[in-house]
């Protein structure tokens, strides 16, 4: 029977993987290595799994990740790079813009410095923390300036950790198109903007291909070496797509069958 | 040519490289973190010095290599430096000694340290040089409750020594356990495992990296070398080596190095 590691916090633990592992225990042997109740020790490190899946992306994840990737030849699913490009938004809009996938115009600018678009939201620009995205919406003289409150509170609230903010070009668009890139495979849906319908799966709905964001999702997994992750597009008044989020920990639990999906690619990923 | 300086602040070093280059003829301009915005308004430059290892430096560095800007240090080499979970598989990949490492929270280290664990050296995880270090000779001693991720190393007990490197001219200093750059040290001779260290160190990157310095322990038990902290661009503060101007040396070899970036 494979082994398998799930390196995981609390949080995702509780709330997001439960169908995910009773098939996965149908299958294979799972080992648990939990963020709040590990101790990382560099000299002990020893592993006998076929294949690691992380479902978390905290400091001690990483640095856990980091190391596994280095003293051993187990593959992880997403590797340290993946994580680390997933979770700071700005070096993923860099890299991504490179590759040639629209991503809106973007700045990081320290507070008081406004960005060179007048229609911004502006993001977190570390996105580690399980929370969600809590928006303030000001309209002023025709022009869109939202902001997610988390990213406010980095710089203005009790727990500041830096004097900067990530500007976002804001693209109105009538639907939100979620992809799912899982190995080879990806799966198409859309739903109304969060700003619109902050219940996104109550407009949810699976949707046919599109080449266009097929092509785009394969080339952003290889830049970022993803397996697993879930896209956010956007799609302007003159019909382009804009890739507005990138994630590392897609919740699968809104595809239908999504746990079997990943779950299964795991085990054919895995080293035996 | 404009050159942009990506610093904290703009005085000491970068103050010295601003001064040295405008006599050349260069215009150059510092980006601290109250005027640096990260977006296309860089590119004005035609090449950066990456000063400062803050995070928001090292994502100009990103950008602006991302676009064709040269920076020099390498971003990627100062961020392998400046996060210390990477800097640590940084150095065991090369084949450096380092202390081993321990992450984990308050409530786990309590539940799982053993007393042979003890010292320990505490550090922040994203950080270099003494900023924030202290020694944990206990439990007792760590005392940050808020379920954060703390970073602990192995102290090693031995002789504590400051190396500065530019191109091939080492200079050794015995300095205070945990004291920073600017503290007193005394010059020493350089011993031959501490140049093959310099050597492999700068061999590791390929010519990226003009200089530097690297921060280690010769343990009292065995004589070995440990390697506890690294940094692309000191002040050079405490450099003792009389015939050499770190500032000038050190711009002398930034720019023959964009002209190298230029030429491929």
């Amino acid at each position: 029977m494979k082994k398998v590691g799930i390196i995981i916090d609390n949080y995702h633990l509780s709330y997001k993987v439960t169908d995910f592992l009773e098939y996965l225990r149908s299958l294979a042997e799972v080992n648990f290595y939990i963020e709040e109740s590990y101790l990382l020790k560099s000299s002990e490190l020893k592993f006998d799994e076929d294949i690691f899946f992380v479902k978390a992306k905290g400091t001690l994840i990483l640095g856990l990740v980091k190391l596994i990737e280095e003293q051993t030849s187990i593959p992880v699913i997403n590797s340290y790079k993946a994580i680390w490009l997933a979770v700071n938004r700005f070096l993923n809009s860099t890299y991504l813009k490179k590759a040639g996938i629209p991503v809106p115009d973007f700045s990081l600018s320290p507070e008081g410095l406004l960005p060179p678009f007048n229609d911004f939201i502006i993001k977190n620009i570390v996105d580690q923390r399980n929370y969600k995205f809590n928006p303030i919406i000001n309209q002023q003289n025709s022009h869109f300036k939202i902001a997610d409150k988390r990213a406010l509170d980095e710089v203005d609230g009790t727990d500041i950790k830096y004097k900067y903010l990530y500007y976002q070009k804001f693209i109105k668009s009538e639907w939100e198109y979620k992809i799912y890139g899982i190995g080879e495979n990806v799966y198409f849906y859309k739903q109304l903007p969060i700003l619109i319908n902050p219940n996104k799966l109550e407009s949810r709905q699976e949707i046919n291909e599109i080449p266009e964001l097929k092509e785009y999702c394969y080339k952003a997994m290889e830049v970022m070496d993803l397996k697993v992750t879930s896209l956010d597009f956007l799609r302007s008044s003159d019909n382009q797509f804009f890739l507005t989020d990138i994630n590392c920990t897609p919740n699968f639990n809104y595809m239908k069958d999504g746990h079997k999906i990943v779950a299964d690619f795991l085990l054919e990923q895995a080293k035996r | 040519m404009n050159i942009g300086i990506l610093s904290k602040r703009t005085t000491m070093m970068t103050g010295k490289i601003k001064d040295y280059f405008e006599n050349e003829g260069y215009n150059v301009s510092i980006f601290t973190l109250e005027n640096l915005a990260i977006n296309e308004s860089l590119f004005n430059n035609d090449f950066y010095i990456l000063k400062s290892k803050s995070l928001f430096f090292i994502y100009a560095g990103y950008y602006l290599e991302a676009n064709d800007i040269p920076v020099i240090p390498d971003p990627h080499i100062s961020f392998k430096q400046k996060n210390r979970i990477a800097s640590h598989s940084l150095l065991k990949s090369i084949g450096f000694l380092a202390p081993d490492i321990y992450l984990g929270t308050l409530e786990i280290f309590k539940d799982r340290l053993q007393s042979k664990d003890f010292p320990l050296i505490l550090k922040p995880i994203m950080g270099s040089g003494s900023r924030g270090v202290r020694i944990i000779e206990s439990i007792e001693d760590l005392n940050n409750g808020n379920n954060k991720i703390l970073y602990l190393e192995k102290y090693i007990e031995g002789i504590h020594l400051n190396v500065y490197f530019i191109d091939d001219v080492i200079c050794t200093l015995v300095k205070a356990p945990l004291a920073n750059e600017h503290t007193d040290m005394e010059k020493i001779k350089t011993p031959n495992d501490i140049k093959k260290l310099i050597n492999k160190w700068k061999n590791y990157f390929n010519g990226k990296v003009l200089f530097g310095h690297l921060d280690l322990i010769r343990e009292h038990n065995s004589n070995r070398l440990f390697t506890v902290d690294v940094g692309t661009f000191p002040e050079f503060s405490q450099w003792q080596i009389d015939n050499i101007s770190p500032v000038k040396t050190i711009c002398d070899l930034i720019l023959k190095q964009v002209r190298k970036y230029h030429n491929h």
